[in-house]
């Protein structure tokens, strides 16, 4: 019962909030801003829902056909910082607002970054292999992870 | 090919353990990000109904930073999020007489992760002073749509807290709450996923946020700002950018300083001859960024009272810029009053860079440094 009120309290209140920002917007905007940001929501869920979640499937189907048991918890949690900090990263590495007359904007080597980035990963990766590589020599081998059809 | 369903979705690891986790860390960020949004916002206003306090100086510079690193530190946890729901978007509709409830909670969601995606995206790129857009304002859109997002989030937690509730209380490894084909063993653990989720989120904290704390400079990789400027400061907007770069060089600069019929026109060596003072206060930008530096220069509070200006009163600041925004800007009567609000003719011990607002520029303690107004060419006192 409590558990109801709350939930209904907080449906009332979301709602309101929400609407809210709908009303400022329409209000502060015109009607081509307001479409374009519309605009902009919509692609953000195209992007992901067609792009970004289709290449994460593809990396899951990809993963234990190309990566041997040993090496697939590391390799799946460099892959998983890596994309998503990249992600980040875009408006850095594109360096696309870079300004000639400001010269302290924008004024990292962005690429070398992300180089030393998946340097460091590379390395993690490395030292967790040999890590269970050495802690599966001391033990008994434990059921290798075959890779099965059908998996997203 | 053929196209996936709820069911083909067989990792163990797409389940409501982890969405829920997830979920609650994202729900934080966001609320940080909500509130300290609400704070710049309201630092911004050029009437405050409540006014900003002036203290702690470096309170703007703490609140921003977190405002624009917790975002970055958001699109991990959102993207985690998402994919760990992904075969949800893909179920069946279920039984006609629900079919409108359904629709109702799928369109409820669409909101949320289209406004989320508008604050990360469009955040990401304003802090890089990106604006791929073509027509809409960001402070205002971004601002809007804050309420969007925050507003779906708080329906979005009604809609889903039994399964919240069951999901926290429960072990993490539990397969209680799973859909029925989600029992395939990924790579990780669902321990893993979370630990690998939070120290993305770490990852990318840190990548950025050297461009506010001094000591991450050497790793934040993807900061906007190195640190460096002239004086140990960055710029953002340059002298040959804003068209100064000749008015503010002439030396027959005055300073306008204007309280009904008296003004006073002050040129560099009258400023120069006025006590000296000295603070240690921060440029803190909107975008995140921010830098402490020692400014030398004269209290605003001397200036005014050559014009007889009683206290408490606010002054507009007229940039020698020609256009933009922030040309003109009111500073209200509490920044006015403060000690360490300095019209300042130095940083680090040098005359003011060009590019940092010479001849004569505002350091006013936690204000947003859009608003400490630089190429100062006329200050007048306003009743209103």
């Amino acid at each position: 019962m409590t558990e109801r009120v709350v939930r209904v309290g907080l449906g009332v209140v979301g709602v309101l909030v929400a609407a809210y920002g709908v009303v400022l917007l329409l209000s502060r905007q015109e009607s081509a801003q307001v479409l374009e940001v519309a605009t902009w929501a919509a692609v953000g869920i195209v992007v992901h829902d067609l792009v970004l979640a289709p290449l994460a499937v593809a990396a899951g189907w990809a993963l234990p056909r190309a990566v041997p048991s040993l090496a697939r918890p590391p390799v799946a949690a460099a892959a998983v910082a890596l994309a998503t900090v990249t992600l980040a990263a875009v408006p850095v590495l594109g360096r696309f607002g870079a300004l000639e007359d400001n010269p302290t904007l924008l004024d990292r080597p962005y690429l070398a970054g992300w180089g030393v980035l998946v340097a460091a990963l590379a390395v993690g990766v490395l030292v967790a292999v040999l890590v269970a590589a050495a802690r599966r020599r001391r033990a008994p081998p434990g059921p290798t992870g075959a890779a099965s059809e059908n998996e997203l | 090919m053929r196209v996936p369903t709820e069911a083909s979705f067989t990792s163990r690891l797409r389940s409501p353990a982890i969405a829920a986790r997830v979920g609650v860390w994202l729900g934080i960020c966001f609320a940080v990000c909500f509130v300290t949004g609400l704070v710049s916002h309201w630092a911004q206003l050029p009437r405050p109904a409540v006014p900003f306090p002036t203290s702690p100086a470096w309170g703007y510079r703490v609140t921003q930073g977190l405002h624009v690193f917790t975002g970055v530190a958001c699109v991990p946890l959102l993207l985690v999020k998402l994919w760990s729901v992904q075969p949800r978007l893909l179920r069946p509709l279920g039984p006609s007489r629900r079919v409108l409830l359904e629709l109702a909670e799928r369109g409820s969601i669409a909101v949320l992760v289209g406004s989320a995606v508008f604050q990360l995206a469009t955040g990401l790129a304003n802090a890089a002073r990106w604006y791929p857009w073509q027509s809409f304002s960001f402070r205002t859109a971004h601002y809007a749509i804050a309420w969007v997002a925050i507003g779906a989030l708080v329906l979005h937690v009604a809609v889903k807290l039994p399964v919240i509730r069951s999901a926290l209380g429960a072990d993490v490894e539990s397969a209680a709450l799973d859909r029925p084909t989600a029992t395939r063993a990924g790579a990780l653990s669902r321990r893993g996923l979370l630990g690998v989720t939070a120290g993305a989120a770490a990852l990318a904290l840190l990548s950025t946020a050297g461009s506010a704390v001094p000591w991450l400079r050497r790793v934040s990789v993807f900061g906007v700002r190195s640190g460096d400027g002239p004086g140990g400061v960055p710029v953002n907007t340059s002298a040959e950018r804003a068209g100064v770069r000749t008015v503010a060089a002439d030396p027959a600069y005055r300073l306008e300083v204007v309280h009904g019929d008296a003004t006073v026109r002050l040129g560099l060596d009258e400023l120069a001859a006025l006590p000296q003072r000295r603070e240690t206060l921060p440029i803190a930008c909107v975008e995140g960024w921010s830098a402490s530096g020692t400014w030398g220069g004269v209290r605003l509070r001397d200036v005014l009272a050559l014009v007889d200006a009683p206290a408490g009163t606010a002054v507009v600041l007229t940039s020698l810029q020609e256009s933009g925004p922030f040309r003109r800007t009111r500073l209200p009567g509490n920044f006015v009053d403060d000690d360490r609000t300095l019209l300042a003719l130095e940083l680090a011990g040098e005359p003011l860079d060009l590019d940092h607002g010479y001849p004569v520029r505002l350091i006013a303690p936690n204000r947003p440094g859009v608003l400490q107004t630089k190429w100062l060419a006329r200050i007048e006192v306003v009743d209103d």
